[in-house]
């Protein structure tokens, strides 16, 4: 059975007439890594809002179809139960430290008093994701003395303390410098590789390409595909969408390297310089 | 060190303190200098609440805040000075500026009361870690949506002070003059506000946004990663200066 089902998902925000989300349908396997491109204003974090519930609990406005994450219905289940199910880790940093606590050991402990862990499994939990992100080392700082890229894998630990099935990162590392970029990377690199569920928005390209199984394009709140990266990345129309492919992508279309049988563009520079050996 | 909170960790006795016995205090000293509005009692409380500062290790914090709300006191000192209704008795002038001995009177006991909510106010946010005071408060059951409103506000002036140094250091490469003479400085200053404060709004939306995910409205029972504080001679304070009150009535009553 798909972690995430959505099925004809239609949302248009309160006192607005366009439709943000506009007739979605799609499912998410478990294990799976979907990346979600598009150009601003797509409709992404809209429908990362809708995955996570605070579309329609939070922001109220007009929702048509049906969200399911882990059999839940989201609509008719409050948001504290779907974050059990399903995490949501967004662009800015700092405003995702609560400020409900003065350590980074207490800020991961926050999501877990809130559903009500006994306080005997605390600890290892918390340990284990403090250990997980690499930021073990700073659990006694205050979260608001760490750098954006700490700030940014303590918020992910928070969120992935609290075990849920999926993980939803919108944009995680555009607010981050490059060293800080490369450390939450390489922590969504392991996350993939422990068969976690992800979702992943992301402007770089190359990451979308490295890291998801499956590409949603989002154009004007449209599902306009959904397939592989490769198929995704040569389709000739994409800069209509306000995309760019990865640039090993775009040089294997000048070089036409590609891949034989399917005639697509490699997306990777591994693919790209096995099949330019080939060749 | 700057970090989002107004909170000083020190070493104190104060510091050990119960946080709604602290809240308790700030409501019984405001309360007693409208039970007992001479100068002399309302100097007693601003004594203690000087001296529990000091105890506390936080004097020196609470000074900028007293010195930001010497500006209000200063206006309420002319305003009641000179224009207060049964202004009769001459005390002194100065040049044309006639002081009237009733309005001075009035003027003091407002100064001395802003006074002592200001420091026992101080007193309590100096002194109280946000999370302890939020948790304490919700396991008196008060409703997690409350707790949401006071961590956005006890957040919001950090949050702006941070916003601050950000735009200005975004300003500054790209050129703009910050730094220098008064003039310099209110000029980077006022296409400052504009932003800050959108940004500002924009920050608490999306940290109430992180506190739904983290699911801090969720009805189920709390945990608490921490034990339960003791509080040593908790019931005892909290008697005394609720005994202490009653007995500013009764000595007002009776009196
Ligand atoms: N709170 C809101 N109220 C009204 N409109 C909004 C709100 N948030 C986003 N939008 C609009 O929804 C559209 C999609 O935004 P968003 O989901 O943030 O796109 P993306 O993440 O792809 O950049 C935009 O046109 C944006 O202006
Ligand atoms: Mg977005």
């Amino acid at each position: 059975m798909s972690v995430i089902e959505v099925e004809n998902l239609k949302y248009r925000y309160p006192d607005t007439t366009t439709l943000v989300l506009d007739d979605l349908s799609f499912s998410v396997e478990k294990g799976e890594c979907l990346g979600i491109v598009g150009e601003n204003t797509a409709g992404k974090s809209t429908l990362c809002y809708a995955l996570a519930g605070l579309v329609p609990h939070f922001y109220k406005g007009a929702y048509g179809g049906k969200v399911t994450v882990n059999g839940l219905v989201v609509r008719e289940h409050e948001i504290a139960t779907i974050v059990e199910n399903i995490g949501l880790v967004f662009e800015n940093p700092f405003s995702q430290m609560t400020g409900a606590k003065q350590t980074v050991y207490g800020e991961v402990a926050f999501g877990l008093e809130n559903m009500g862990l006994p306080r005997k499994n605390m600890h290892t939990r918390i340990e284990k994701y403090l250990k997980l992100l690499d930021v073990y080392s700073v659990k006694d700082k205050n979260p608001f003395d760490l750098s954006g890229g700490q700030m940014q894998r303590v918020a992910i630990a928070s969120v992935l303390a609290m075990e849920p099935e999926v993980l939803i990162l919108d944009e995680p590392t555009s607010q981050l410098d490059p060293q800080g970029s490369k450390d939450v990377f390489k922590v969504i690199e392991q996350l993939t590789g422990k068969g976690m569920t992800i979702i992943l928005v992301e402007h770089k390209m190359e990451q979308i390409a490295q890291y998801a199984d499956r590409v949603l394009l989002l154009h004007e709140g449209k599902q306009i595909d959904l397939d592989t990266p490769e198929k995704i990345f040569s389709r000739l129309d994409l800069k209509e969408f306000g995309v760019r492919p990865p640039v090993v992508t775009s040089i294997a279309q000048a070089l036409t390297i590609r891949y034989p049988d399917t005639q697509l563009y490699p997306v990777t520079i591994q693919e790209f310089k096995r099949l330019e050996e080939m060749k | 060190m700057n970090t989002m909170t107004l909170y000083v960790e020190r070493n104190s006795p104060i510091h050990r303190l119960d946080p709604l016995v602290k809240l308790l205090y700030v409501a019984a000293s405001i309360l007693l200098t409208y039970i007992l509005p001479e100068p002399l009692y309302i100097g007693g409380i601003l004594f203690v609440t000087f001296l529990l500062l000091i105890i506390g290790k936080v004097f020196r914090n609470s000074l900028p805040i007293v010195t930001l709300s010497m500006f209000l006191i200063f206006s309420l000192v002319i305003v009641q000075g000179f224009f207060h209704p049964d202004n009769v008795t001459e005390l002194f002038a100065i040049g044309p500026l006639v002081f009237y001995e009733e309005g001075l009177y009035v003027a003091l006991v407002l100064v001395m009361r802003v006074l002592v909510m200001v420091g026992a106010f101080s007193l309590l946010i100096l002194t109280t870690a946000t999370d302890e005071m939020v948790e304490r408060l919700i396991k008196k059951g008060m409703s997690p949506k409350i707790g949401h409103v006071i961590l956005s506000v006890l957040q919001l002036i950090p949050q702006m002070r941070a916003t601050m140094v950000k735009i200005t250091d975004a300003q500054r490469s790209r050129g703009v003059e910050t730094e220098g003479d008064l003039l310099t400085r209110v000029k980077a200053f006022f296409p400052l506000i504009g932003p800050v404060v959108l940004n500002s709004l924009n920050e608490t939306k999306e940290r109430s946004i992180a506190l739904e995910m983290r699911g801090f409205d969720s009805p189920m029972k709390k945990t608490f990663l921490n034990e339960a504080k003791q509080y040593p001679h908790n019931k005892l304070i909290a008697g005394l200066i609720t005994g202490i009150v009653i007995l500013g009535i009764v000595w007002r009553v009776f009196g």
